[in-house]
């Protein structure tokens, strides 16, 4: 068994039950992982390391007894070379430098993809896993002009706002970053995999949890800390009073890193987190060049999309419509019994106002776009 | 002695002819029935005994052998009581075995000697068309569809004495058609708002478009869905007695005299087993939902609540329009033409995607992954409902169209479909389409630019096409399709109704 480098030990730790970031680091703390890896096998740790569990620390101990007499330290690094994953830990050259001196440092950090960017300036865009159509589009389109900047993204590749943001880096300019809550093996839902094989490709997917671990629950917020720890600055897409992304805020003041907040709608439940965010002293990001502000930049002239794209003006029955979409989806059904128009009339008024850019139609809903979208790609 | 009296037992909905052959000889008393009975068909042994008794006739104290011919058909059900009661009385001298020759006899037997009347009395009538029939009183009414020269049997006594002509056949009071007994359905006019969804129903009624409606709680989509039926044409004659039928194969012909002249509807609860949707039973093969929806309309409420392998069930008889129920002994063919609307929330919550919607991703994506994709592709028309806005709903009737006048232009955009072939535009395929929907240069344009953007499949493009006819039909005009009917039809056929379908 000897020979194997200690992260090999570390990964194995990280993967017992109940075993998080502070657990671990009071494992690795009680002397050389190889060693401390044998008293676990022989049920011999003191109790005192054990975390206060449901079932009592010695029947837990005895659970980590069983559970690393089924794992193999050597195939697990094995596995892990043949995934591809690069391992680091702390104290050990490699190791993000942004995370050495962090209060609550991941003791092992697993990585695939080009560990270097991490030395650049970080950008952290977060929000709520189900956004509205305004909070995907901010996200998407904050990610990539960030990225054109030479900035990368850090994210956690969830639903929504996440992977809006992802999406909208990759390929953009500098390479985005995801910090995930599960192994790396599996990464994120389903949906995201497409998005993350890209990522991992030409940016950086990391993880403090071991390959063959799935999420839960809890690892999320613990995952935050790390995505605060990267970015200079945080940025608040979307999220309700009491998200997920709140716990990344919390990390972020904690940490001194600054925090951004794009206000919307004061009745839109999905706004409710930022515009509260504002009015406790967050900044607030109207656009990339807020980011850029704060992080002590000014926009670089170059990579800025400077074209405005006119929008012919509506008139008659569009006109009308227009007026009576607010910011928010509306049913067809609204728009006749507002109006007062026919039916057929309306469809083909909103049929006018899609083709000119000025709605969007999606699953039987009617939504405003504030600027035109960019023309299909032929 | 040897007596045969003539009768027919139900596999589906079709009757089989059987011949109740009883012989009486001497011996150690004693009554076996053979002939592959089922366990209630073989209970006619005492049921007939019984009775027989109970009409002051003497049951012989003799040998008795009851043979059902053909021996390979499984009989079930009590439906050959009356049969076996009589062929026994003319087997021991009680009756004139001539006296029975060429008739045929259906019924239970109560153990009083009553008639009680017996289930799918109509297919099994046809079968027995042709010489003098004889059935229960309560199955007069449905029986003389096809057989206007019915008699009615009250119990065996009164059987027996008209049989030999002591007394005469009773008359079954001509009871008057009761088909209002439902009261009057539910008109259209009652529904305020809902543009949208009064023109899916229209559009759904005169081109036969399977319909899908998605809408939080309170919407309406069931409201509107009961509308439908009034306002598809009533059936033709083929088609009423292809109802007439089936409800009477599965014992629920309440409608007495007359053929049902509406189209039938049925909302089976979410709770069905497959079998109850689809038609079966282990030996009865008894029609399912689907089949007493034949010709009417199909409304699955909480569409999402349906187990999905009951949903892909449903894919075949939606093609074919036909049901086979194949079991290792039996195998029936069942009528499935049924117009299928289904209503389902968004997400399990209800109020997708409204921010009240409590649901994570992964509970809408599984809600919506519980309509398999065929499935939703076969629903041409598929519309997000809202609840109507409050200040429609107390403007009084003023405004709302009414049923009738609704199903006006339907009757005419069903007229113009027949002239085509077919009978709804839902029928319409491939050449077909091509043929009777030619497109306006705008509307071709629209379609090969939405096909472009891979928001249309070919397919796609089609049923689109098919929903912009009916339109341009129920408008009552000749001609190619408008691009104002396609961008109509388009609204109709929103593709991303369910949330969870797309990231």
């Amino acid at each position: 068994m000897s020979g194997l480098p200690h992260e090999a030990y570390l990964a194995c730790m990280a993967g017992l039950p109940q075993v998080g970031p502070s657990t671990l680091r009071q494992l690795a703390a009680l002397g050389p992982p190889d060693q401390t890896w044998s008293r676990l096998c022989a049920g011999q740790v003191p109790l005192g390391v054990v975390p206060r569990h449901a079932t009592g620390p010695e029947a837990l101990r005895q659970a980590w007894e069983r559970a690393a007499a089924q794992v193999d330290p050597s195939g697990h690094w094995s596995r892990l070379r043949e995934l591809g994953i690069g391992v680091t830990s702390l104290g050990c050259p490699g190791y993000p430098v942004s995370l050495v001196d962090d209060p609550e440092a991941p003791v092992v950090m697993f990585h695939q993809g080009d560990p270097s960017l991490l030395e650049g300036t970080c950008v952290a865009i977060v929000g709520t896993r189900r956004p509205t159509g305004y909070g995907r589009r901010i996200a998407h389109q904050l990610g990539s002009a960030l990225a054109a900047e030479g900035i990368s993204v850090v994210s956690g590749l969830a639903l929504g706002i996440d992977a809006a943001a992802h999406a909208g880096a990759v390929g953009a300019g500098a390479a985005p970053i995801a910090v995930v809550g599960a192994g790396l093996d599996a990464p994120c839902p389903q949906a995201n995999r497409p998005l993350a094989r890209r990522i991992a490709a030409t940016g950086l997917i990391c993880s403090e949890v071991p390959v063959g671990v799935r999420a839960a629950p809890w690892r999320f917020p613990v995952r935050n800390r790390i995505v605060a720890a990267f970015a200079r600055v945080v940025v608040v897409v979307e999220s309700a009073v009491t998200g997920g992304s709140m716990s990344t805020v919390e990390h972020a003041l904690q940490r001194s890193r600054t925090v951004l907040a794009v206000p919307g709608p004061i009745d839109a439940g999905t706004s409710a987190g930022t515009n509260r965010l504002i009015a406790d002293g967050a900044g607030l990001c109207t656009g990339v060049g807020d980011v850029l502000a704060s992080l002590g930049r000014s926009p670089s002239t170059a990579g800025v999309p400077s074209e405005v794209r006119r929008r012919s003006h509506p008139e008659g029955l569009a006109g009308v419509l227009l007026g009576l979409l607010g910011w928010r989806p509306e049913t067809p059904d609204y728009l006749v019994h507002a109006s007062g128009a026919g039916l057929r009339e309306v469809i083909v008024a909103l049929d006018w106002l899609t083709r000119h850019g000025w709605v969007t139609q999606q699953g039987g809903f009617v939504e405003r776009l504030p600027v035109a979208p960019a023309p299909m790609a032929p | 002695m040897l007596a045969t009296v003539t009768s027919a037992v139900l596999i589906g909905i079709d009757g089989h002819r059987v011949g109740v052959e009883v012989h009486v000889s001497a011996g150690l008393p004693s009554f076996t029935l053979v002939g592959l009975p089922d366990a209630s068909c073989r209970e006619a042994r005492d049921r007939v005994r019984a009775a027989v008794l109970s009409s002051s006739f003497t049951f012989p104290p003799n040998r008795i052998t009851v043979n059902l011919a053909p021996t390979n058909l499984k009989k079930t059900g009590p439906v050959l009581d009356v049969a076996v009661a009589l062929a026994i009385l003319a087997a021991s001298d009680q009756l004139d075995p001539h006296l029975l020759q060429g008739a045929a006899f259906l019924g239970e037997l109560g153990l009083d000697g009553r008639v009680r009347p017996v289930r799918g009395a109509l297919p099994l009538a046809e079968v027995l068309n042709g010489g003098p029939l004889v059935v229960p009183t309560g199955n007069v009414g449905e029986v003389r569809l096809v057989a206007p020269e019915v008699r009615a049997a009250v119990t065996l006594r009164q059987l027996v004495d008209s049989i030999r002509g002591d007394s005469p056949w009773p008359d079954v009071d001509d009871q008057p058609a009761t088909e209002c007994c439902a009261g009057p359905p539910p008109d259209l006019a009652e529904v305020h708002g809902h543009p949208l969804g009064r023109l899916a129903m229209e559009v759904a009624a005169a081109g036969g478009h399977h319909t899908l409606m998605v809408g939080p709680p309170g919407a309406g989509k069931t409201m509107l869905a009961e509308r439908l039926p009034g306002l598809l044409p009533d059936l033709a004659e083929s088609e009423a007695l292809e109802v007439a039928r089936v409800h009477s194969a599965a014992g629920r012909s309440e409608r007495h005299g007359g053929l049902p002249r509406r189209p039938p509807y049925r909302s089976p609860h979410h709770t069905a087993s497959v079998v109850a949707l689809i038609g079966g039973g282990s030996n009865q093969l008894r029609p399912g939902e689907i089949s007493l929806a034949s010709s009417g309309v199909l409304f699955l409420d909480e569409l999402g609540e349906f187990p999905a392998s009951h949903l892909d069930a449903l894919r075949q008889p939606l093609e074919s329009g036909r049901v086979e129920v194949v079991r290792a002994a039996v195998s029936a063919s069942l009528p499935a033409r049924f117009l299928l609307v289904g209503a389902t929330n968004p997400c399990p919550c209800g109020w997708a995607p409204d921010v009240r919607c409590r649901c994570s991703p992964a509970q809408l994506a599984r809600y919506a992954r519980r309509m398999s994709g065929p499935l939703l592709d076969r629903f041409d028309l598929r519309l997000h409902l809202d609840p109507p806005d409050p200040s429609t709903l107390f403007a009084g009737p003023a405004g709302a169209e009414s049923t009738a006048s609704v199903r006006q232009r339907v009757l005419a955009a069903r007229l113009r479909a027949r002239h085509r072939g077919v009978s709804a535009n839902r029928s319409l395929r491939g050449s077909a389409l091509e043929q009777h929907a030619p497109l306006e240069p705008g509307a071709a344009d629209l379609l090969r630019d939405r096909v472009d953007r891979g928001l249309l499949s070919v397919r796609g493009t089609m049923r689109l096409r098919a929903v912009a006819l009916t339109l341009a039909d129920l408008e009552g005009r000749d001609g190619p399709v408008t691009v104002d009917d396609v961008l109509l039809a388009e609204c109709l056929r929103a593709h991303d109704v369910l949330p969870g379908t797309t990231a």
